[in-house]
C-alpha cells in the first residue's frame, strides 16, 4: 500500500524522520519496500500564489494570454499562458523564475514570442498533483497573494511503500499505520471525526439482508442533488499519490475512504435501482453480471451478490456492476458501506481471477465495526465535495462478535523473547495498541479480532516492538548429538566416487511425461508425472551439453524416483550416470562406487529397450551399459542404480584379515574357451575349484584369433596363491593350479594354452 | 511387368514385403516410384484431374509403404548390427574397451550448499532429516496450520497428485514426523525438494530445494532463534555479517519474523543485490505456534522452540553471485564446472 506521509500525519503525531519511520515500521508492523519522493525537486519558496492583474492576448500569438501576476512582491510578474481557463482577479499558482518543476525543467526570464516571460502559471500536471493539462489550477479566491504555494497545495509529498502481512488487514489503511506509527513512536493518535452532517429529508431506505453470514453489516446512504464532477485538488493528489487514479468526486470519494481508514464503500446511481431497493444474497443458477471492466460475469451459486429488486449489481466487495455506475448524469447516490465475509469473497474473487483494491482487504477480514465511521466520513465529503442533501439512511446488522479477552502472563512473554521485559511496559505497548487492559485481561480491539485470539498473540504483539532489544544467544544445551546418518554419509562416498570418476553431478526435474503417479493437473505434456528413473532426464541433459559443443560429457545425478506404493508412493532413491564414450567408461565409473561401498556385484547380461543389447548388465541395484543408439546420436554409457538397495548391501563394518608375513605364488592361466561363457562365471568356478589358498584371481586379458578358432576366446587370469601359515611349496601350487585346470575343463571345455 | 493401375499399388506392397534388407527396398522403390518405372510414366502422360488425383494418391501410398519398411529393415538392421557387437559384461571395466582418463567433475552448487549446511548444523549439534515428497495435505497443511480457505491450499499454488496428497510446499512435514516419533530436545534440519505449481521463467521452477530448522527443548526462546541464526548466516556469509529480524507472518509460527543479513555485496551501502536497502532477504522463522505442540500431543508449554526455512538455491545464489534459477537446472557443464 502507498502512503502519502502528509496523510499519515494528518492522523498521527510523532517525532521521527523519514528513515526512522521506514526503519521502525518494517521491523515492528510491516515491510516499507521503499519510500518515493515526489513532486517538486528543488526550493519550494519559489512557488506562490498569486492573483492576475492584467490578462489580455499576447501581441505576438492567438493562442497565449500575456499576464501580469501580483505575487505579493513589489513589482507583479510579467507571464505568458498557454491557458485561457481564468481572467483578471483569479487567485493562480505561480513558479517564479529559478523553479525548478518535477519533470526537472528549471524555469528561466525569457522571452516568448518577443515578450519576456517571468516564470509559470501551474496547471496540474506541472507539479505532479494530477493528469489535467486543460487549464492551469485556479484557486480559492480567498488566498492572499505571495502565500507559498506549499502551504496550499501538496507540492513536496514523501510516499511510503508498505507491505502488510495476509493477517494485518488494519494496515491496508493510512488509519490504521498511523495507529501503529503513534504507538511505535509514542506519539498521539488523532482520534476520527465523527461529526454527521445534517439530515435533509427522511427518506426510507430499503435494505434487506438474506445472508447475514456473508453480510454481518450493510449501513446504506441515500443522497440527492448530488453534482458529479472532478474532485478538489487535494483529493486528487491524495489519490495519486496512494496510486489510485481519481473518476469524479463521488467515487473518488469511496476510493479515498478505503484507503483512508480500509473499509471498502461502494456507490450505486440510485435511479437505476430496480424498486429503489438493496438486496444481499447469493446468486441464483445461471445469473450473470457485467461488471464494471465491462465483462459479463458467468455467477456460481457460492458468489455473494448485492441485487435490486430485481437482478444482479454488484459482486459484493469485488466490483460493482456497469448498469448502476454512478456516472456525470447521476443525481441520485446510494452508498454502501458494508461488511463481507472473507472466505467465500476470496473463493469468488479466485475463481474469477479477479482481484481488486476491495477484494484485496476484505478477503483478509475487514472490522466490520468500520463501516460506520466510513459511513461518517464518505457522507461529508459526499455533501461537501458534490452539493449533496443526505436524505436517507439505513443500518441493517447481525449480532457482531463480543471482542474477546485474553489474560496475558507477562512471564511468560519474557520466557518466550529470552528478555526481561516489566510488565508495564507489556501493558504499555498493548494499551498504546488499542488492547483495554482490565482485571479480565486484554479486550482485543475490533480491528484486530482475527488476527489476535491466544495468549501468544499478544506476546507476539509485545515481541515485534521489543524485536531489537532482544539479544542473540544460543539454546543452553545439555547434551549434543550432531551427525550424519549412515546413509547420509554413503550419500556423500558416492558424490565423491563419481566426481572423481570425472562425472558431474546434474540436478534435473522431478517431472517427465510418463510414470506410475501422474499429475491430475500436469504442469505441462512433458511435465505430466513423476520419474520412476532417472536416466531419461539425464539423457536430455547430455543432448543439451552436445548441443551446445561441450566435448567430454559426464554428468551424475542423486534424486527420487516415485513408484506407486500402498498408501503414499514409494520414493526410493537413485544414482545414475550418463559419459560420453561406452560401455567401458560407464562400468568403470559403478565399478569404483561398488569398490568404494565394499559391495562385490554380480553382472549379469541384461535387455532393456533404451540400452544396447549386446553391451548391457544388471546387477542386483540396477544396470550399467551402453545407450540405445537410436536414443542418442554417438556412443554412450550410462547406469542407474538403487541408492537405498546399494547402501543396503554395503557392509556396516570392515571384517579385517590379518596381512599374511608368508610370500604368495602367483601364477598367469590362460584358457581357451566358448565365446557364450562368461568370465564371471569361469572366476566363480575357478575360486570355488582352488578353496581358501586363492588368496586373488582376476581376468587380466582376452583375446579372439586364429588361434582361438570361431566361436571361442581366451581368457587369461592371474591368480595368487598363499597360506596365513607358511610358505606353499611349489608341489602344492601345482596341484592347486591342477584342480582349477581341470574344474574349468570339466565345467566348461576350456583348454589351458601352453 | 505390365502397367496395370489396377494391381500397381498391391504389386509395389508385395514386393515390399519380400525386401528384407535396405538395399532391396531402395530397388523396389525404384522400380515403382523412380524415374523410369509405370507409375512416373503415367504421371507424366496424364491428361484429366481424376486420374491425376488417383495415380497422385497412389504414389503416396506406396512412398508411405516404403518409408515404413525402411525404418523396420533399418532397425532390423541395427539389431542386427548390435547384436554381433555382443561384449562379455562380466569382464572388468578395463578389458571392455578404453576407458577415458577423466579430470576430475564438480558437485552442483546446490550440493556444495546443502553440504556446508548439513557441516555448520552438525557443529551446533543438529541432526539432518529430509522425510518424503510426496505428503497428505494433514501434515503438509493441516499440522502446520494453514486455515482450509489459505491459499496455499489451492490446487493452483499446490501440485496435487490426489484430493489428499500433495508435492510437499515445504520440507516442515519431516518435522512434524520427528516430533511424532520422538521427544524433546529436537535438534534437526531438513533438507530437500519442495515444489510449487510456478511456470517455469528466470527466476521461478516448480522444483527447488528448502533447508528447514527447528529446534525444541525446555526453554527456548526468540534470543536463541536470533543467536542461531546469526551464527549460520555468518558461516554462510562470512564473518562480519549482521542479522536483523522483522516481524512478519506464517501459519506455524508465533512470533513470526524474517532474518535479514546485512548486504555482503554492498556492506550496506545499497546496490542491486539488496535492492538498496542494505539488508538481503533470507527466509521465514518464528516460535513453533503452541498449536503444533498439541497437534502432536504434547502439553502446550511443555516446550518451547524455534523454526526457520531458507531455499538453497538462493542461499547459492546469493553465496556466488548467480543471477535466476534457471542454471541450477539446465546441467550445462560451461556452468557446473566452475563449482
Amino acid at each position: 500500500m502507498k502512503v502519502p506521509l502528509s496523510w499519515l500525519r494528518e492522523y498521527a503525531r510523532f517525532d521521527a524522520t523519514t528513515e526512522q519511520l521506514m526503519h521502525a515500521l518494517s521491523i515492528s508492523s510491516a515491510e516499507v519496500n521503499g519510500v518515493e519522493r515526489l513532486g517538486v525537486p528543488g526550493d519550494i519558496s519559489l512557488f506562490k500564489v498569486g492573483v492576475v492583474l492584467e490578462a489580455e492576448k499576447h501581441p505576438n500569438a492567438d493562442r497565449l494570454q500575456l499576464t501580469k501576476v501580483d505575487v505579493g512582491e513589489a513589482k507583479p510578474y510579467q507571464i505568458v499562458c498557454g491557458a485561457w481557463n481564468f481572467g483578471v482577479g483569479a487567485k493562480v499558482a505561480v513558479a517564479l523564475p529559478g523553479a525548478t518543476l518535477p519533470n526537472g525543467l528549471t524555469l528561466e526570464r525569457r522571452k516568448l514570442r518577443g515578450e519576456v516571460s517571468e516564470g509559470m502559471i501551474l496547471a496540474e500536471d506541472e507539479v505532479d498533483l494530477g493528469s489535467d493539462h486543460d487549464g492551469i489550477m485556479v484557486l480559492d479566491d480567498a488566498l492572499t497573494p505571495g502565500t507559498p504555494l506549499a502551504d496550499v497545495l501538496p507540492l513536496v509529498e514523501e510516499v511510503l511503500d508498505i507491505e502488510a502481512t495476509g493477517n494485518r488487514p488494519d494496515l491496508l489503511s493510512v488509519y490504521g499505520i498511523a495507529r501503529e506509527v503513534a504507538a511505535l513512536f509514542d506519539g498521539e493518535l488523532v482520534p476520527l471525526d465523527a461529526t454527521e452532517p445534517a439530515h435533509t429529508g427522511d427518506e426510507p431506505v430499503d435494505v434487506r439482508v438474506e445472508d447475514e453470514d456473508g453480510c454481518p453489516r450493510y449501513v446504506g446512504r441515500l443522497f440527492r442533488d448530488v453534482s458529479v464532477g472532478e474532485s478538489p485538488i487535494w483529493l486528487k493528489a491524495r489519490l495519486r499519490f496512494a496510486g489510485v487514479r481519481a473518476i469524479s468526486n463521488v467515487v473518488d470519494v469511496t476510493n479515498y475512504v478505503m484507503l483512508a481508514l480500509g473499509s471498502p464503500l461502494h456507490v450505486f446511481d440510485f435511479e437505476t435501482l430496480h424498486g429503489g431497493r438493496i438486496v444481499v444474497r447469493r446468486a441464483k443458477k445461471g445469473e450473470e453480471l457485467r461488471t464494471l471492466d465491462g465483462a459479463v460475469r458467468k455467477l456460481d451459486r457460492s458468489d455473494l451478490l448485492i441485487a435490486d429488486g430485481e437482478r444482479a449489481i454488484a459482486l459484493a466487495g469485488v466490483m460493482g456492476g456497469e448498469e448502476t455506475e454512478v456516472s456525470e448524469t447521476t443525481s441520485s447516490v446510494l452508498l454502501e458501506a458494508a461488511n463481507f465475509e472473507p472466505i467465500s469473497l476470496l473463493r469468488t474473487s479466485e475463481r474469477l481471477a479477479l482481484r481488486t483494491e476491495g477484494s484485496n482487504r476484505w478477503e483478509k477480514g475487514v472490522d466490520p465495526h468500520l463501516a460506520g465511521p466510513a459511513a461518517t466520513m464518505a457522507t461529508r465529503l459526499i455533501v461537501e465535495l458534490a452539493g449533496a442533501r443526505w436524505t436517507g439512511h439505513a443500518d441493517v446488522q447481525a449480532t457482531l462478535p463480543e471482542p474477546s479477552v485474553i489474560q496475558l502472563r507477562p512471564e511468560r512473554t519474557s520466557a518466550v523473547l529470552g528478555l526481561e521485559v516489566p510488565a508495564g511496559d507489556q501493558s504499555a505497548i498493548l494499551a498504546k495498541l488499542g488492547f483495554e487492559q482490565s482485571n479480565a485481561g486484554f479486550r482485543v480491539p475490533t480491528w484486530r479480532a482475527r488476527d489476535v485470539t491466544r495468549e501468544i498473540d499478544l506476546v507476539e504483539e509485545v515481541a515485534r516492538f521489543k524485536m531489537e532489544e532482544i539479544p542473540f544467544t544460543l539454546p543452553q544445551r545439555d547434551a549434543m548429538f550432531g551427525r550424519l546418518t549412515r546413509w547420509q554419509r554413503l550419500r556423500r562416498l558416492v558424490e565423491d566416487v563419481l566426481t572423481g570418476c570425472g562425472f558431474s553431478e546434474a540436478y534435473t526435474s522431478t517431472f517427465v511425461a510418463e510414470g506410475d503417479l501422474r499429475l491430475p493437473e500436469p504442469l505441462s505434456l512433458e511435465a505430466a508425472a513423476l520419474r520412476t528413473s532417472l536416466i531419461g532426464s539425464l539423457v536430455d541433459a547430455a543432448r543439451h551439453n552436445v548441443s551446445v559443443g561441450t566435448a567430454e560429457v559426464a554428468l551424475f545425478e542423486i534424486a527420487r524416483t516415485y513408484h506407486t506404493g500402498r498408501e503414499l508412493p514409494d520414493e526410493r532413491w537413485h544414482v545414475a550416470g550418463i559419459v560420453d564414450g561406452g560401455f567401458a567408461d560407464a562400468k568403470w565409473a559403478v565399478e569404483q562406487l561398488y569398490t568404494a561401498l565394499k559391495v562385490h556385484p554380480a553382472y549379469e547380461r541384461t535387455s532393456e529397450p533404451h540400452l544396447h543389447p549386446g553391451k548391457s548388465a544388471s546387477t542386483a541395484e540396477g544396470w550399467v551399459g551402453e545407450l540405445h543408439p537410436s536414443l542418442l546420436e554417438g556412443q554412450w554409457g550410462a547406469f542407474e542404480l538403487d541408492l537405498d538397495a546399494l547402501v543396503a548391501a554395503a557392509p556396516e563394518a570392515v571384517e579385517f584379515e590379518e596381512v599374511s608375513s608368508y610370500p604368495e605364488v602367483r601364477q598367469d592361466l590362460a584358457f581357451v574357451v566358448d565365446d557364450a561363457v562368461p568370465a564371471a562365471e569361469l572366476l566363480a568356478a575357478l575360486r570355488e575349484a582352488a578353496g581358501p589358498e586363492l588368496r586373488s584371481a582376476a581376468v587380466f586379458d582376452e583375446y579372439r584369433g586364429e588361434q582361438t578358432g570361431a566361436g571361442k576366446r581366451s581368457l587369461a587370469f592371474r591368480v595368487a596363491f598363499g597360506s596365513p601359515e607358511r610358505t606353499l611349496t611349489d608341489d602344492e601350487a601345482t596341484e592347486l593350479r591342477g584342480r582349477i585346470v581341470q574344474a574349468l575343463a570339466d565345467r566348461f571345455g576350456a583348454v589351458l594354452r601352453a | 511387368m505390365e502397367w496395370d493401375p489396377e494391381t500397381y499399388e498391391r504389386d509395389a506392397v508385395a514386393a515390399l514385403e519380400r525386401a528384407s534388407t535396405s538395399e532391396e527396398v531402395e530397388s523396389v522403390s525404384v522400380s515403382f516410384l523412380g524415374r523410369r518405372s509405370y507409375l512416373k510414366q503415367a504421371l507424366r502422360e496424364v491428361r484429366d484431374r481424376e486420374t491425376g488425383m488417383r495415380l497422385n494418391a497412389m504414389r503416396e501410398a506406396i512412398e508411405g509403404a516404403v518409408a515404413e519398411k525402411l525404418a523396420k529393415v533399418q532397425a532390423d538392421e541395427l539389431a542386427r548390427k548390435l547384436a554381433e557387437e555382443r561384449l562379455d559384461v562380466t569382464l572388468p571395466a578395463e578389458l571392455l574397451g578404453p576407458v577415458r582418463l577423466r579430470r576430475r567433475g564438480s558437485l552442483h552448487p546446490s550440493t556444495q550448499v546443502r553440504r556446508d549446511v548439513e557441516d555448520i548444523f552438525l557443529g551446533l549439534g543438529y541432526e539432518i532429516v529430509d522425510g518424503r515428497e510426496v505428503e497428505t495435505t494433514r501434515y503438509n497443511f493441516d499440522a502446520l496450520g494453514f486455515p482450509d480457505w489459505h491459499p496455499s491450499r489451492s490446487p493452483r499454488a499446490t501440485l496435487y497428485l490426489g484430493d489428499d496428497t500433495v508435492l510437499r510446499t515445504e520440507t516442515s512435514p519431516a518435522q512434524i514426523h520427528k516430533m511424532e516419533s520422538t521427544r524433546p530436545p529436537i535438534y534437526i534440519i531438513s533438507i530437500g525438494r519442495v515444489y510449487r505449481r510456478d511456470t517455469i521463467d528466470a527466476t521461478h521452477f516448480p522444483v527447488f530445494h528448502q533447508f528447514e530448522g527447528l529446534a525444541i527443548d525446555k526453554g527456548i526462546t526468540m534470543a536463541d532463534l536470533k543467536g542461531t541464526l546469526l551464527y549460520v548466516m555468518r558461516q554462510l556469509y562470512g564473518p562480519e555479517r549482521e542479522v536483523r529480524f522483522r516481524t512478519h507472518y506464517f501459519p506455524f509460527t508465533e512470533p513470526s519474523m524474517e532474518p535479514d543479513v546485512s548486504c555482503f555485496v554492498c556492506g550496506g551501502a545499497g546496490c542491486p543485490v539488496c535492492k538498496h536497502s542494505g539488508w538481503i532477504e533470507m527466509g521465514g522463522s518464528g516460535m513453533v505456534d503452541p498449536y503444533l505442540y498439541e497437534f502432536v500431543g504434547w502439553g502446550p508449554e511443555e516446550y518451547t522452540g524455534f523454526a526457520f526455512g531458507m531455499g538453497i538455491e538462493r542461499t547459492a545464489q546469493l553465496r556466488y553471485g548467480i543471477p535466476g534459477i534457471r542454471p541450477f537446472w539446465d546441467n550445462d557443464l560451461r556452468f557446473l564446472r566452475q563449482f
